[in-house]
């Protein structure tokens, strides 16, 4: 693709509204110049044809005749004139002239100014009456009206008023060219700190995160913003760049931990020979390990889900009855609650919908109550209770059991993080359960938090938005079919 | 020999503990957490240490850290699910003296425990000899002037603590506790039995060594004057 500087288009934009400006100077200019060398012309016109009947004299004959007294008149060469008595006879014309243009300016008839072209120039003419008073006394003279006709080329006018405005027009493409380089010039120097932005911006990679903006973009008012959002974006692209790494090593960790316990457990059987009864204790303890890495796989591949899809695409999509699955995981759990003997009071009534999928309600419950119950202390009790408000959904869940250590207390939700390490390696916990609830809650926009008593028992705490009644029927069938 | 092995993967430490065992003999203690391993470790008893990483209590590096730094010369097996070439660099100037990384092979970890207990010693052959006498570490075999020593396990287990520390005193109490795991006080009246036995056989091989006790001290492995 090509690209477009804006340097370039800049410069060649402001160029032009400046020729487009200094073109329409010119042109205001020389008409403007043209009409008033136009109107000096017509006076110049009307004056020589004054002077022309100055020179009109009594003719010395019977037959009141007027003649030319061309030895007094002054009037440039080029000029043409015609002076014609009121009766239509052509007295005198000025001798230089041509007889086409004679005949051009004496066939105009009407007074005032004309134009006309005659050998080729542009003429512009006057047809004006006048009358000579001869022998002016007490009677005022005898009175003799003749038409002047008067004209003079033009041609010499355009160029005078272009001569006039010359000098603007030069001085507009002087202009012109100045400003093209000082643009030029200063668009390079004030575009720089975006150079700079850029060329720290392209340091940047997976292994380098620094970026600090150029002071100058970051006190430029434009690029200021810019400077920012790039800084917040790497900022929040480092951040999930380490969590994931994190993830990966962690997650690298615990599979080759189990299979580190698969590998030894093979190898220490293979050491020597064993009789049946050792091969099949050896095969018991090796589906189990089995089983735990299974577990952990899936607990990791649902922990990836959760944190790598979209929040907005599927949670929008499904509304989950969070009572009705806290029932149906409640009685699930209850071979488990019988095994560690320890009693669950389960407080819910009314419908509860929230914007999760139904399969995540499911894991968040059980992940909490199994947490609960492993927790617990034999004979001790769990309670599960729901309410809502306008806004929300609440669920405490609180056991009696040994609770968690004060500094542990900020790390339950991180993943792979074990308060109990070697118990909850007897469990097959892997750190992730509660990692994995967080995810499911902060999805939906919703809150966990859990608060501890060392001796006491547990309380955790989830709070997550109601979700609009609309789809809630749907819910039952889903339910119905996951109890069946 | 003793070992502890400080691993918070219960079947991993028991899996490991199991084959040291069965191969060598070796009284192998566990600790599931870096608190208790660490305690464990501080009291010295121990010819090996097979240290995992990532601890609850305290992290392995750290552990390695304090125990070099109380004078602690006990030889340091590290297993790491991490191989990066800075970290491996880091544990070994902490003062590991060897590591692994999971997934490991059973046997290679059973070999390089045995070579870093040898090494601990002082002893860089497998094959430990004293006047006539050699003791094969690999294969657990003993013979006195290219006569094969028929050596119970146990008795086997004493002779080749003896023969790492040759002519000097080793108190009972050592030796229960470099032969025994935690539980090594019930073996007080054994141990008695068996180095009477083992002293017996070596008496057969034609004093070629012999087992001295030394009242109220301990024994002593040494070669008799005439066979010198």
């Amino acid at each position: 693709m090509k690209t477009r500087s804006l340097t370039r288009t800049l410069t060649v934009g402001v160029l032009a509204a400046e020729l487009l400006c200094a073109a329409l100077f010119s042109v205001v200019a020389i008409a403007h110049e043209m009409h008033d060398r136009a109107r000096a012309f017509d006076v110049m016109l009307n004056g020589r044809a004054d002077s022309l009947l100055g020179a009109v004299q009594d003719a010395e004959d019977p037959d009141d005749n007027v003649v030319v007294d061309q030895t007094e008149l002054v009037v440039p060469p080029q000029d043409a004139y015609e002076v014609i008595m009121a009766n239509g006879r052509m007295v005198g014309h000025s001798p230089g002239s041509s007889a086409t243009l004679l005949a051009a300016l004496s066939s105009h008839t009407s007074f005032g100014y004309f134009n006309f072209m005659a050998d080729g120039r542009h003429y512009r003419g006057l047809r004006k009456p006048g009358i000579r008073v001869i022998d002016r006394d007490e009677n005022g003279g005898i009175r003799r009206p003749v038409t002047l006709l008067y004209a003079a080329p033009t041609s010499h006018l355009w160029h005078q008023a272009v001569e006039a405005v010359r000098f603007y027009i030069i001085a507009g493409v002087l202009l012109l060219l100045l400003t093209g380089v000082i643009m030029a010039w200063f668009l390079r120097r004030s575009l720089s700190p975006l150079r700079e932005l850029a060329e720290r911006a392209a340091r940047v990679s997976t292994s380098a995160w620094e970026f600090t903006p150029p002071d100058e973009a970051l006190h430029t008012h434009e690029l200021e913003p810019i400077a920012s959002s790039i800084q917040a974006l790497l900022l929040g692209l480092q951040q999930s760049f380490e969590r994931q790494r994190q993830f990966t090593g962690d997650a690298a960790h615990e599979l080759k931990t189990s299979i580190a316990v698969l590998k030894s457990s093979l190898q220490l059987l293979a050491l020597r020979e064993r009789t049946s009864t050792e091969y099949a204790l050896a095969i018991e303890g090796l589906l189990l390990d089995t089983q735990r890495m299974e577990d952990l796989t899936n607990r990791m591949l649902t922990l990836a889900r959760i944190e790598q899809a979209p929040p907005a695409a599927s949670a929008s999509l499904e509304t989950t009855d969070l009572s009705s699955i806290v029932q149906i995981v409640a009685e699930r759990l209850y071979p488990a609650m019988q095994l560690h003997r320890v009693a669950l009071t389960l407080a819910a009534s009314s419908q509860m919908p929230v914007t999760v999928a139904a399969e995540d309600v499911d894991v968040l419950c059980s992940n909490l109550l199994m947490n609960a119950i492993q927790h617990s202390t034999p004979g001790g009790s769990i309670s599960v209770s729901l309410s809502k408000d306008p806004a929300n959904v609440r669920m405490s869940i609180s056991d009696t059991g040994d609770g968690i250590a004060p500094d542990a207390l900020p790390h339950i939700f991180e993943r792979f993080y074990r308060a109990d390490a070697s118990r909850s390696r007897i469990s097959g916990g892997a750190g992730l359960g509660l990692a994995i609830c967080k995810g499911i809650v902060d999805r939906c926009g919703g809150s966990i938090a859990v608060t501890s008593v060392i001796g006491k028992g547990t309380h955790v705490e989830v709070i997550m938005p109601l979700a609009r009644q609309s789809k809630v029927a749907q819910l039952h069938v889903a339910t119905a079919e996951a109890s069946s | 020999m003793r070992i502890l092995i400080i691993e918070d993967e219960v079947r991993l430490a028991e899996n490991v503990a199991t084959a040291f065992r069965d191969r060598y003999g070796s009284a192998v203690d566990c600790a599931h957490d870096g608190l208790e391993g660490f305690s464990l470790a501080e009291s010295g008893h121990y010819d090996l240490l097979i240290l995992d990483l990532m601890l609850p209590g305290a992290d392995g590096l750290s552990i390695v850290t304090k125990l070099r730094t109380r004078g602690d010369a006990t030889p340091i097996l590290i297993l790491t699910a991490r191989d990066e070439r800075a970290h491996v660099i880091d544990l070994l100037n902490a003062g590991a003296d060897d590591y692994l990384t999971k997934p490991f092979d059973l046997g290679e970890l059973l070999a390089r425990g045995k070579a870093l207990i040898r090494r601990g010693k002082g002893v860089a052959n497998t094959v430990l000899t004293l006047g006539q006498l050699s003791l094969n570490s690999v294969e657990q075999t003993v013979h006195g002037d290219s006569q094969l020593v028929d050596l119970s396990p146990t008795e086997y287990r004493i002779l080749e603590y003896l023969m790492f520390r040759p002519r000097a005193i080793v108190s009972k109490r050592e030796l229960l506790e470099h032969l025994y795991d935690y539980r090594w006080e019930h073996h007080s009246n054994v141990i008695e039995a068996h180095v009477s036995n083992l002293r017996k056989k070596l008496r057969a091989t034609g004093e070629l060594a012999l087992v001295e006790t030394i009242r109220g001290r301990g024994y002593r492995l040494s070669v008799p004057e005439a066979s010198q």
